[in-house]
């Protein structure tokens, strides 16, 4: 309790953190905010070309162009998250061994800048949606509730990978790893349905894998998710990162020690 | 107990060594298996703090002393939150404020504006209080005119100046400070003096570490002096301060340099003591009597016209004068096997403190060393003390005050 206190005295200092990982993050690059767009833009043209002109995935009807690149914002999401939040404290060792503050800021601030740039690329997504011709429906107003619900997912794993990280850098090491054999576990790049039905429960224990569904079925579709699934993901989810909250601030008693 | 503002009961703090850089999950994993397999692991532990308790009423201002590695940081660390005590506890009656050297919380990319906000929040202020005191902090910095700069482009005292400005607004009810005088140059240092004088004045709790000890007794009501993780004295500062320079120069003379001179060295230094007037051997000399230092040598060849000389360092180890042999007009032709010279101080003049001298001998044109004994001998000074405010440094110089003209001015 209060640590969700001083944690409710900090929301200046988290969005202090975010302006400067954005500012940072933009500051002397040729082409700036574009990065944002340009990463998910990039990986989907691979994709198109590979998946849909070479390999000719099926694409649950909708042009394959929109069909990765809705999954793709997403996922880019995850990762930058991922990584970044992952050595957050790390990234930010002299400041956490000298001064005290509510850690889970830096984390807060990561997920912030990564929505940010979320935000951004759903822009090209709007030009896809006209180019292509593809109607948008009124499911759409669940797009905020799965990202609430990624969020949360997405919070629960960090808190614990930054926590490791402090003490085993193997961990950074292992991330872009983990996250490309993710992406490729989750239906980024090909539809849920090409997974072979007996093989689907155990699929979907992955929860970015019914979360990358969803999205689908909202943005593309018009249909609504499957409210069960999303119950369950949602309910172990607030589990998860209750759990990962409570190890975090027990390992970060000692992070100014190990760092 | 509800008056005082820092409590510590039974604090002790271990940290285990090899660990952090270097520890990998493959070292940790190995660990845990041995000591599965019912083996005792060696861990290499250090007890940075052991079983300390003290305590710190409100609105006094505690100077930290203790020779490095005492433990002096980690009390700052605890008392700031950065880090846990592995046993005991400790409680803090009010907001805990550090004036440290904060570069850690700039971004080079950001401007001077900017980074006031952000090390503003880093340290706990809000944004309507930075705000409020953003034109107090940029003044205190003096980079007015870089303040929409990106940091990249200051100097590092720039860097250093806005840092401590930010750190020296937060307006805590208790105050760390790590060794300030470290920070800026001279008026800089002043001011940061200043800024504490002004704390003490708002009733302030104030802990204070420095290796600067007219500073700790100009500004402290106690001091608590450590020692290898343990409470070596906490009370009066002139009592406090004293036994620990007394401390300090015996573990000076138990590891006097025992230097290597040239081989082929003509010359040696072969003793150095300091004696009263009356000759005898003294560790302490009076500040305004007459005391010696005699230098011993021994001659192997024929040197001509070597030079003599002595150094004062202060207790830090800055050399703070030096006289020579050759600048009084003394010569020596070499030609006996021994002997030795001496150097009377009289009066001696240093303020009251501890002191060490290196004596060396040079050739005739001081440009070739024979033999260099770095700080060989300790002593201490009784006499008029810094802390009385009267006086400051390490000398009194010879002087008088005159009055030269009184004048009315007219309104």
């Amino acid at each position: 309790m209060r640590y969700l206190q001083e944690l409710a005295q900090s929301s200046h200092l988290i969005l202090s953190f975010a302006r400067r990982d954005l500012r940072a993050k933009y500051k002397q690059t040729f082409f700036g905010v574009a990065w944002a767009v340009l990463q998910p833009t990039a990986l989907m043209v691979v994709f198109t070309l590979v998946f849909s002109v070479f390999a000719k995935i099926e694409s649950e009807g909708a042009p394959y162009p929109v069909f990765a690149y809705s999954a793709l914002i997403f996922w880019t999401f995850f990762a930058a998250c991922l990584s970044q939040g992952t050595s957050a404290m790390t990234a930010n060792a002299s400041l956490v061994r000298k001064i005290w503050f509510p850690r889970e800021t830096l984390l807060l601030a990561v997920i912030i800048s990564a929505t940010l740039d979320l935000c951004v690329a759903s822009l090209v997504l709007a030009g896809l949606y006209v180019y292509y011709g593809v109607p948008l429906h009124a499911t759409v107003v669940w797009v905020p509730v799965l990202l609430l619900l990624q969020i949360t997912f997405t919070l629960a794993v960090i808190l614990v990978t930054s926590a490791v990280q402090v003490r085993f850098r193997d961990i950074g090491h292992a991330m872009p790893l983990l996250v490309q054999l993710w992406m490729f576990a989750s239906p980024v790049a090909y539809p849920l349905e090409s997974v072979p039905e007996r093989l689907r429960t155990i699929y979907l224990l992955n929860p970015m894998a019914g979360l990358i569904d969803s999205y689908r079925r909202v943005l593309l579709h018009g249909t609504l998710p499957d409210f069960g699934y999303l119950a369950v993901a949602a309910s172990v989810s607030l589990v998860l990162v209750c759990l990962a909250y409570l190890l975090f601030k027990r390992a970060e008693r000692t992070f100014a020690d190990v760092i | 107990m509800a008056d005082s503002a820092i409590r510590f009961e039974n604090v002790s703090k271990q940290y285990r060594l090899h660990s952090g850089w270097f520890t990998s999950i493959r070292e940790e994993a190995a660990r845990l298996a041995m000591r599965a397999l019912g083996r005792k692991v060696e861990v290499d532990v250090f007890w940075a703090l052991k079983d300390v308790t003290f305590e710190i009423a409100h609105g006094e201002t505690v100077g930290l002393i203790g020779s490095n590695g005492a433990g002096k940081s980690t009390i700052l660390k605890i008392l700031s939150r950065v880090t846990v005590p592995t046993t005991g506890s400790f409680t803090t009656d009010g907001r805990v404020g550090a004036l440290i050297e904060v570069g850690a919380g700039m971004h080079p990319d950001l401007t001077g504006r900017e980074n006031v906000f952000l090390n503003g929040a880093i340290m706990g202020m809000g944004r309507r209080e930075i705000a409020r005191k953003f034109d107090q902090i940029v003044a205190f910095s003096e980079v007015e005119k870089f303040i929409d700069t990106p940091l990249k482009f200051y100097s590092s005292g720039m860097m250093v100046r806005l840092g401590f400005a930010v750190a020296a607004h937060i307006d805590p009810e208790i105050l760390l400070v790590d060794e300030v005088l470290a920070v800026g140059d001279t008026a800089f240092q002043a001011k940061c003096l200043n800024k504490i004088a002004e704390m003490k004045e708002h009733d302030r709790t104030i802990v204070l570490v420095s290796h600067t000890m007219p500073s700790i007794l100009q500004h402290s009501s106690k001091v608590l002096w450590v020692d290898h993780g343990t409470i070596k004295r906490y009370g009066d500062p002139d009592e406090t301060v004293e036994a620990y320079l007394r401390h300090v120069k015996q573990q000076g003379e138990t590891q006097v340099a025992e230097p290597s001179p040239a081989h082929d060295s003509p010359i040696r230094i072969t003793a150095l003591s300091l004696l009263d007037e009356s000759g005898a051997k003294r560790d302490t000399v009076v500040y305004g009597k007459p005391a010696h230092i005699e230098l011993s040598y021994l001659c192997t060849a024929t040197v001509t016209d070597p030079v003599f000389s002595v150094t004062f360092h202060d207790i830090r180890g800055q050399p703070i004068g030096g006289l020579t042999s050759r600048f009084d007009g003394v010569r020596l032709d070499g030609s006996e096997r021994s002997g030795s010279v001496r150097l009377v101080l009289d009066p001696v003049l240093f303020t009251r403190g501890s002191y060490s001298v290196t004596a060396a001998i040079y050739d005739q044109r001081i440009q070739r060393s024979y033999d260099v004994r770095a700080r060989a001998l300790n002593f201490m000074t009784d006499g008029p003390s810094v802390a009385s405010r009267e006086i400051s440094g390490h000398f009194v110089l010879p002087h008088r005050w005159e009055v030269v003209a009184e004048r009315v001015v007219e309104p």
